[in-house]
């Protein structure tokens, strides 16, 4: 994408028809750490890579809860991510308190994209620079949505966003048609092994991911580093196992070296 | 004359203007409505009558409408009050099915939310004047429950308001029980609704039985109850208080 004379204003359309400004807000989208999302039948895993800005800082938060059955992961601006995160918390508790009623999540993502779109059509604003991952239940199960800061929002079984979201969604393509009556156990695996596929031969470890699941009778909530380490320990090992048995002596030592933090383990992490 | 800026009722207690547009009592009102939870759902009983202050002035008046696919509302107090409601309802639900999605307001949504509309009125100064009962089913679950005029709301297995908290619910105290049948459901209903149609002076022989199921609402023709006048304590009314005044 280049530089042209239609692009400074996001209310100017360039001859062909499109609206640069909003382009390149979904740019910032691509730009941000990866967030992936998968959903079965009665649950939704978010799951994000954990990047920190130096070894000094902690990393961001990227996934919120926005009620006990709706939450959100974020890619890109994550200013924008947190604010847009405050309205639909905001709009959730209203509804709650009405209607003593959890929002349906479809309802909420409509609310979302009509925000974002606001944005796309007034001279004195600019698109949110964030793309949203929002999953949660409503009366027909569970969903998982993608909310573009172009105001449009889609309804996906699994989705990646964010820098090296390719590779997750490379693996999720092969697999997302075992999605729907997976086990909640498997696609908590399943999501972790996505962001391995993020980070293109960095070693996974517990501490580089966030993962988060809710579920029908399962409130929203994170997965602790234990819990989260367990699981990577179980295809971890058998991928050694399977890298031959010259190495079988020093892969678990190496293991155990890797994840007593020598890296930016931040006393901030969830 | 002084002329007063209308301001916004915020000011409505003091202000002589603002007076006028809140309301202060009810003009045309409906009596009891009883109401329980039975086998399949919830039945739900009132009369036709629209009371003008002692006058028996309206007689064919429907106090319960069905509210979207799982709900049914009843009403007692001011009819007027009632109807503005139904007017908000029906913006509610049209809203609701706007969304086109599969999600609907079952009868705890549609509860709540009356309960939110009475309380905020109420605290305006400017309660809508009415006790309104509020049944219905959805996904298997039967729901009943009651809001007042100033915002007081509860869920029960059977709900009476007006006369009906006096007269009927010591009745359905004591023969209430769970998983009555449509038949002894109305049967009791009618026992209420005839001690009420002795007893409240502003009751009319007039009346309609609604139920409401997983199925739907349905309400029923009008019809009236046999009533016997002949009891012996009926006979001779003054027996205990003969006199000239």
């Amino acid at each position: 994408m280049f530089r042209n004379q239609y692009d400074t204003d996001v209310t100017t359309w360039s001859p062909t028809g499109r609206l640069f400004q909003v382009e390149y807000a979904m740019e910032a989208v691509k730009q941000g750490s990866a967030a992936i999302g998968l959903r079965s039948r009665t649950h939704v895993v978010l799951a994000c890579v954990n990047k920190a800005q130096s070894e000094l800082s902690s990393h961001q938060k990227k996934i919120f809860k926005v009620d006990d059955h709706i939450g959100v992961a974020i890619a890109g601006l994550t200013a924008d991510g947190r604010v847009l995160s405050r309205y639909m918390r905001s709009e959730s508790i209203n509804h709650s308190f009405t209607y003593e009623s959890p929002l349906p999540v479809g309802r909420l993502v409509v609310h979302l994209a009509d925000k974002a779109q606001v944005c796309t059509q007034r001279s004195w604003k600019r698109p949110y620079g964030v793309g949203l991952l929002v999953g949660g239940l409503d009366e027909s199960g569970a969903h998982l949505y993608y909310n573009c800061p172009s105001g449009n929002y889609f309804e996906y079984q699994a989705f990646a966003i964010g820098s090296r979201s390719q590779a997750a969604k490379t693996y999720l393509e092969r697999r997302f048609e075992s999605f729907e009556e997976s086990s909640r156990e498997d696609l908590i695996k399943d999501a972790i092994l996505a962001v391995r596929e993020t980070l293109q031969g960095e070693t996974l470890k517990s501490s580089l991911c966030t993962v988060s699941v809710l579920g029908v009778g399962e409130p929203f909530h994170f997965l602790d580093q234990e819990t989260i380490q367990k699981v990577i320990d179980t295809f971890e090992k058998v991928a050694e196992e399977e890298e031959g048995e010259a190495e079988a002596a020093a892969a678990p030592a190496e293991q155990g070296g890797g994840d007593s933090g020598d890296l930016d383990v931040a006393p901030m992490e969830m | 004359m002084t002329f007063t800026i209308p301001i916004d009722n915020g000011d409505a207690v003091k202000n002589a203007e603002a007076d006028s547009q809140r309301t202060l009592y009810p003009y045309v009102t409906g009596t009891s409505i009883v109401a329980i939870k039975y086998k399949d759902g919830v039945l739900m009983a009132s009369d036709m009558g629209g009371s003008y202050g002692s006058t028996l002035r309206y007689k064919n008046i429907e106090r319960m409408k069905a509210i979207g696919k799982h709900s049914l509302l009843g009403a007692s107090g001011e009819i007027s009050d009632f109807q503005e409601i139904l007017r908000y309802l029906d913006e509610l639900v049209l809203n609701d099915n706007m969304w086109d999605d599969g999600n609907s307001l079952g009868p705890k949504e549609v509860h709540n939310y009356l309960t939110r509309v009475m309380y905020n009125r109420r605290n305006k100064f400017n309660p809508l004047w009415n006790t309104l009962v509020l049944g219905g089913v959805k996904n298997g679950e039967t729901y009943l429950g009651m809001v007042s005029m100033i915002g007081v709301s509860f869920e029960d297995n059977h709900v009476a308001t007006g006369f009906g908290n006096h007269l009927a619910r010591p009745i359905l105290r004591d023969e209430w029980h769970a998983d009555l049948s449509f038949e002894d459901g109305v049967k009791l209903l009618e026992k209420c609704m005839r001690v009420l149609l002795y007893r409240d002076r502003s009751a009319i022989n007039k009346l309609q039985i609604a139920k409401i199921t997983e199925e739907g609402v349905t309400v029923s023709q009008p019809y009236s109850l046999k009533t016997f006048w002949e009891f012996k304590a009926f006979h001779n009314p003054t027996a205990g208080a003969e006199g000239s005044w």
